[in-house]
Formats: structure tokens, sequence, C-alpha cells
């Protein structure tokens, strides 16, 4: 079944970025999870008593608690939790030199054009390859203002006391049955620290990546901009098409401490064969602004729903996304925002595109707390679809506490107007072309977000996963 | 199931209290109410239905913020023969249902041309009943279809336009459980408007209802359901109709009684060129506690719906709206709108608000729209700086937020429902 769909799709994904290497791994877990994986990835990662003996609490979460009863039940249920590794790690440690990376892990990365980029303004490459990261490097400037960026793993191992203060205390492992299993089995993933009011000029980055058959994936990544602070980091996701399915797992968690500004972007391009289930969540201290900013192209299943807990007094959050949903796919994406202060704000603007038999589901939660008078909040929802059989779900909550807010909700589902594709057509642009530039212009207060060459790679993505639109 | 609309939830079976339904006794029952051997045959279906349907999955926006439990009867059931209590019927076309006996109708409403019987006092009842709501809608419905204790069958017969309004009125009563069933079966081209009271009720009084309207082709029904009970009722009504083709519907619905009380309100616009309406106004205050659910379900192409609700909450009170546009596949040429504004009138006023849109075709139009806020201060000083006083300068703001839903009610109709919304923002103003 997966490779009829992923067939119907990417048909050319392979030789187009022609992503399979061979595997080579150092280390890779057996098929399936106990507390002898969990004790294993544990110990070979050195790791202090503390993470181990949190680890194996998760697992327990995790095998105690059951599959979630809303979302996809057909798709969720497809998931074998026993026939996936749990750790993988591809090459002996990290590289801070783009020279030690491993040529064949290089390649991949070339089509990517992760070096190139880095050569003109990004900072800092930490891309991950497999469970680990494998490539890291470090502008120089970065470290002199006292910032941390580094995966998680040597995070841990270098900055256990900062680590130690701030990890699980925004998504507890017993959050959600997938946090916890995340919680039990994390590698990987990105630490940030930027100290008080130092401001990072240029967006942080990493690649993920997923190379190996039924593999999980479960990168943890954790940023903190202490007061004062802002920083701006990119996850960009892609991954090789396989035929069998894989679980990609992570947990986020963003600290914004008063006064501090993180904006967090994802490009999310898993093949169509991944299950993508994240938890994302920030807290907004006082003063504190959040930004998520959420594409989800690729996946089998997404389900994500960043969310912001506005903690301090004045604390603003958004959420902009957009998701795109082919045959086979459903992308169940959403927001949260918990107003938990007085005069917190927050903005959420979703679009997504459902196209053939795709189907796109917006999930989302405004929350207003008792006592927490003069909150403001608006979510807007567009929906567009392209074929007969494509489906949109909008399912927001609004749960309001307290009389003096401002809460509005919008939501509005539209095919792509044929009043439009006549009127391109009618200037002599062809259909497909014409198609092309009314999605465009439908993305496009998201692209709009995105630094420059990611907004190019988001357009290209779209113009790939476009051709040949039904007529 | 007739009503799983959220197709992506799993179908966990949450175990329910136990009824004792036993073939025997629903078979005493219906021959104690004189039905039709039909009659008994549906009970023991929908009992059948009732024990294994489990109890309501409060992982459903539908359920996440009442508790079934709070509306379960607590009696048991089957017992109704007692001899109503009287009350009066007004001179107005008018039909009394009566717990364990067939309902009273007043002449006014023979006079306007439209029948109304004991549900299963006729064999053919059994082509109608269910339509609209199959007994395996819920929990709550698979009660009602094996336990219904005062049934009705109103008939306007085809092409038929009933001259006035006919009135509904159904009591609860204080101490015991009601479950009434109403069946409105409207004829092709006929027109009519039924008004559905809920009144009565007090201390330990349960309402289970049930109301099905059957809305034949380019048929024109009204539909208003005032909801008055008094303070200690609890209750969960569920009212659907079906349309067919090109016919045309309205529902208006106004929350005022009661303690905690569920309504599921809704249309199934089945035939192609139907169109729904549906507007609704809830003023809960105190600790009251009213949950209001709709659905406009197209099943059909070239359909129309609109949905409009407001909630005005005082005191300590809670008003939670869910509401659901679901266009199906085969329903292209659709358009659905929905719009829920709740206006909060104290510190610990609570709204919950979930407008969901389940769209599985792409030539559509749709959208909804929620908002919450306080009472505008301007507005107030406004009209406070005119000489206005507060108290009056509050009852105005309040009335202007729900008159232009008020307006939807035909006329004629539309003065009682002011005369409550008038008495209820008495009570509110009384109160601050």
């Amino acid at each position: 079944m997966s490779v009829e769909r992923i067939a119907d799709l990417n048909l050319d994904y392979a030789t187009r970025y022609g992503f399979h290497d061979p595997e080579e791994y150092l280390h890779k877990a057996p098929k399936g999870l106990d507390h002898e994986t969990v004790e294993m990835i544990s110990r070979f990662k050195n790791e202090p008593d503390w993470m181990r003996a949190y680890r194996h609490q998760a697992l327990d979460t995790f095998l105690a608690k059951p599959m979630p009863r809303w979302g996809d039940q057909s798709l969720l249920h497809g998931i074998d939790f026993d026939d996936i590794h749990y750790y993988l790690k591809s090459s002996e440690g990290s590289a801070n030199n783009w020279d030690d990376v491993p040529e064949n892990i290089k390649r991949t990365f070339d089509k990517l054009g992760i070096p190139e980029a880095e050569q003109k303004f990004l900072a800092g490459v930490s891309a991950q390859y497999e469970s680990e990261v494998v490539y890291h490097s470090i502008n120089e400037s970065l470290e002199k203002l006292g910032v941390i960026f580094t995966d998680m793993d040597s995070a841990l191992a270098k900055h256990e006391d900062i680590v130690k203060r701030y990890w699980a205390t925004v998504i507890p492992a017993e959050d959600n049955k997938f946090s916890a299993l995340n919680s039990a089995v994390w590698s990987g993933g990105s630490f940030i620290y930027v100290p008080k009011g130092v401001k990072v000029e240029i967006p942080l980055q990493a690649y993920f990546r997923i190379n190996a058959q039924n593999m999980g994936q479960f990168e943890r990544t954790l940023i903190i901009a202490d007061e004062g602070a802002s920083v701006h980091y990119i996850e960009g996701c892609t991954a090789p098409v396989y035929t069998t399915n894989s679980l990609h797992s992570a947990v986020v968690e963003l600290v914004a401490l008063k006064g501090a500004k993180i904006r967090y972007t994802t490009i999310q391009n898993w093949s169509n064969n991944v299950y993508n289930l994240v938890t994302k969540r920030a807290h907004a201290h006082e003063d504190a602004v959040v930004e998520w900013v959420d594409g989800n192209i690729g996946s089998k299943l997404t389900m994500k729903y960043p969310a912001i807990h506005l903690l301090g007094e004045r604390a603003h959050g958004e959420v902009l996304s957009i998701a795109y949903a082919g045959t086979g796919q459903h992308q169940d994406a959403g927001a949260k925002m918990i107003h938990a202060a007085p005069n917190t704000s927050s903005r959420i603007i979703s679009k997504s595109i459902s196209k053939d038999r795709g189907q796109s589901t917006y999930r989302g939660l405004v929350k207003v707390h008792k006592g927490c008078h003069g909150c403001r909040t608006s979510v807007e929802c567009d929906a567009l679809l392209i074929g007969a059989e494509s489906r949109t779900d909008t399912y927001p909550t609004m749960e309001i506490a307290e009389d003096d807010v401002r809460v509005e909700h919008e939501a509005r589902v539209s095919k792509l107007a044929d009043e439009q594709l006549f009127y391109l057509q009618s200037r002599g642009i062809d259909a497909d072309q014409a198609r092309l530039m009314i999605v465009n212009g439908f993305i496009e207060p998201f692209v709009r977000e995105l630094p420059m060459e990611y907004a190019v790679e988001m357009n290209r993505l779209i113009e790939l996963e476009m051709e040949g639109s039904v007529g | 199931m007739a009503n799983t609309t959220m197709t992506d939830l799993a179908n966990a079976v949450i175990p329910a209290p136990r009824t004792e339904f036993t073939d025997a006794a629903l078979d005493a029952f219906s021959r104690r109410l004189g039905e039709d051997p039909a009659g008994a045959a549906w009970r023991r279906a929908a009992a059948a239905v009732n024990r294994t349907i489990g109890f309501p999955d409060r992982v459903r926006h539908l359920w996440r913020y009442t508790d079934p439990a709070d509306l379960l009867p607590g009696r048991a059931l089957l017992q109704a023969t007692e001899s109503p209590e009287r009350t009066e019927l007004p001179a107005t076309p008018a039909v009394l249902l009566r717990p364990g006996h067939e309902p009273l109708v007043n002449a006014a409403a023979a006079a306007v041309g439209v029948t109304a019987e004991a549900l299963f006092g006729e064999a053919d009842h059994a082509q109608l009943v269910g339509r609209a709501v199959a007994a395996d809608h819920g929990y709550f419905e698979s009660l009602n279809a094996a336990a219904f204790d005062a049934g009705v069958v109103v008939r306007v017969p085809r092409d038929h336009v009933a001259a006035a309004p006919l009135r509904l009125v159904i009591a609860a009563v204080p101490g015991r459980d009601v479950l009434p069933r109403v069946l409105v079966a409207v004829g092709a081209g006929a027109s009519v408007t039924v008004v559905e009271d809920h009144l009565g009720g007090g201390a330990g009084a349960v309402v289970v209802g049930v109301t099905e309207i059957l809305v034949g082709a380019n048929a024109d029904v009204h539909h208003v359901l005032v909801q008055r009970w008094e303070d200690g009722t609890v209750g969960h009504l569920t009212v659907r109709a079906r349309i067919e083709r090109d016919g045309r519907y309205l529902g208006a619905s106004a929350g005022f009684g009661g303690d905690v009380a569920k309504f599921d309100l809704g249309a199934i616009l089945a035939g192609e060129g139907a169109r729904s309406e549906l507007v609704g106004v809830t003023l809960p205050d105190r600790r009251q506690h009213l949950d209001h659910h709709t659905m406009h379900r197209h099943l059909s192409g070239h359909t129309w719906s609109n949905i409009d609700f407001k909630a005005a909450v005082a005191g300590r009170a809670r008003s939670s709206y869910t509401g659901l546009l679901r266009i199906e596949k085969d329903a292209p040429g659709s358009e659905a709108y929905q719009e829920n504004r709740n206006l909060l009138l104290s510190e610990k006023a609570r709204a919950d608000t979930i407008p969901e849109l389940e769209i599985l075709t792409d030539d559509v139009s749709c959208s909804h729209g929620a908002t919450a806020a306080p009472l505008d201060p301007e507005q107030l000083f406004y009209l406070q700086s005119r000489g206005i006083p507060a108290d009056e300068s509050l009852r105005l703001v309040v009335r202007g937020f729900v008159e232009l839903t008020l307006r939807q009610v035909p006329e004629g109709l539309r003065a009682d429902l002011e005369a409550l919304v008038d008495a209820r923002l008495e009570r509110l103003v009384g109160e601050r």
C-alpha cells in the first residue's frame, strides 16, 4: 500500500534527490522497545543517572498510556511500535569541521544545499543524520557571546546543570503517549542557550534526516532565551523514500524568559511513509514573544499542534502555519494558545491545501484562564480544496473563563476558484502555471516569513507537489 | 451509525450504566400505552441498541463540557402510570404530552387541519419514526427510543398550509423522569409552524427528549424550541429535521432554564436544494450549565445552511457550544455558514465554543466564525451619557445582542420569546 501511495505523489523523488545512501551503522538497536533497549541507549551514551532514571520512568508512562482515541484512527493504528529501531548511531561522534564529515553523509547534504548555505550567512549547521548529530559548527562570534548551540547529547555531557534545570519543564513525559516515547528513547536534537540580553542576528539551523528503514527518529530540542535575549531557529526536515513506515516523534521545548524572543521555523518534508507525531510547546514569560512558523508538506500522517503557554503579563504568541496534503496524506496540525496571565495576546493563522485525495485538519485550542483580563486572541483558518475527493476539517476549541477578553475565530473553506483560473488563462497563462500562481498567492503570507533561501525552497517544493494537478 | 460524523474518532465503547429493559417489560409497557404491536418491536430493537451503544465518550467534542452522568434519569423507567397533572391548554392550537397517556389535543389544533395522535397509535408510524433520529444516534437517544413515555405524531397533509402555529406543551415534573418523543411529519408542499414548549420541572426533574421533524419536498417548516424549565431540572433534548428536495426548515431555539441541560439540534439536508437555518439564543445565569450542539449535515448537492447562535452568560453560569458543519462527498455546490457569538456579562461567567467543519468535497463555500467578548463599556457609557440608567443600558445592550437572532423567528412567536428574554434580563439586572 505504501509503495503505491508514495509512487502516487513522488514518482521521481529518488532520482530528483537521490537520497538513499547505503546504510552504514556503528550501532543499531534491535527492533522493539523495552527497558533493556532504554538501558542500552542510556549506558551507551554515558548519561548521568537522573537521565537514565527519567528514561525508564518515561517508558513506563509510554507503555501505560493508551493510544489517543481521537485523530486519524486508521492511520494511527498502522504504527507497529515493535517494528522500529529505537536507536542508531551512524558514525563516530560529531564533527566540528566540514572536512571531518564522512563523504557519504556529505553527499546527501550536498543535495540539500547545506554547505552552500553555510558559506553564505548561516551561523551554525548542525545536521542530524540518523539519530545523532554528526556535524556541528558554531560561528565563533556566537561562542564569544556565550551562546550555546550544540546537539542535545553533547549539551547533556557538557552543560548538564542547565540542561537539567530546564529539562522536561515545558513538556513532561506524561504529557501524551508520544512525548513519553520520546522521553524514553530520545537521541540527538538541538540545544540552544542564549544568555541575557544577547540577540542572535542570524538564524541558527539544523537539518534532520531519516535514512534507515523502520527507523524512528526521536530528537529532543530545548531552546532557552534568557531575559531580553532573542534567537531564530530553523528546523528543516527532508527524508528519502522508503517502502515501510517510519516514525518520527520529536519533543521541542522553548523557554522565553522575561522580555525574550524566540522564533522557531520548521519546514517538514518527510517522505510520505513517515508518521510525524510531534510535541512542541513554548513557555513565554513576562513581555516575551514566541513565534512558531510551521510548514508541513510531507509525511503520511502529521499530528502537530505547536503550543504557547503565555505565563507572564504582556507575553505574545504567534503561530503561522501551512499544510499541504496530497493523496495518501493526512496533515492534522494546529496550534494551542494558553492565556495564563493578564494582558497577553496571541494570533494563529493557519492555511491548508488539500489536493486530490489529500486530507488536512486544523485542530486548535485557545484557552483563557480565570483572572487573565485584557487578553486578545484571534484565530484564522483558510482551507483550499483542489479536487472533488479532497477533504478538510476544522476543529477549533475556545474556552473562555474571563469576561474582559477579546476572542475571535474565523475559518473559510473554498475551492481553487474557476474565475481566477479563467482570468489567468485568458491572459495566456497555461492551466498548470495558473494553478501554481493561485496556490503561491494563497501561501504567500507564510512564505514571506521565511528567510530567503527557505522561501525559495518552499516555493520549489510546492511547485513539485503541484505538478500534474488535476484538471 | 446514523449520526457518526467525527469519523476520525475511535469507536471505543464506554461502559454505560445498566438499564434493565427486558423484552417482557417493554412489551407490557407498550401494551399499557395501547400501542400497535409495531411499538413493542421498535422498543425492543432500541433496547438492544441501548445495551451495546455505550456511554458518551468525553474525548468527543460533543461531550467535552458536560458530564453525561449528570443527565441520567434517576429512577426506574417504564413506570409512567399515574394520571398526569392537570395543565391548562391555551385557547390557541395546542397539544399536551402526558406521560403514560395519550396526548391531549384541543379543538383549536384540530381546526388548523393537522392531526396529533399517540406515537404507535397506528401501525404506519413505524415507517416514520427513526428517520431523523435513529435509535443508534447516541446513548440518550437509544434510551428515549426504548422507554419514551409521552409520544406524539403530528401530521400535516400534503400541500396543506396550517393557518396558525401549533404549540406542543411538554411538562417536566419534580422528582420524576419524563421521556417525550415528538414526530412531526410534514407532507410535500405543506407549511406549518410548531412550537415545542418545555416547561415545568423542579428539584429532581429529568427530561430525556427526542424530536424528529420530517420536512417533505418543497415543504416549509418552522420549529421553535423554548426551554424554560424551573431550577433543579436537568435534561437532554435531541432535535433533528430531515429535509427532502427543495424543502425549507427554520429551527429557532431559546434556552433559559434548568440546572444542567444539553441540546443536540440540527438538520440533515437530504434532498437537492434543501435549505436549513438554525438560530439560537441562550442566557444562562446563576450556576446554570447550558450546553448546545448544532449540526448541519449536507447529504445532497446545492443545499444551503446557516447557523446563528448567541450566548449571553451571566453570574457563574457556563455556556458551551459546539457546532458541526459537515458536507458529504455527494453534496457539490453546497453552501454552509455558521456564527457563534458569546457575550460575557460577569467575571465568573464562562463560555466555550467549538465551531467545526468537515468538508469532504471541493465545490463548496463554507465559513464559520466565533467570538467572545465582554459588554462594551463604550456602549454602556454612551447610553448612560444620554440619561439612560445603568440597569436599563445593560438591558438594552443585551437585548441588542440577541435582537438580530430573534428577528429570524416568525412573526407572532417573536413577542413570546422577547417576553422570555426580558424576564431573564430583569433577573440578570436584579442580581447584578
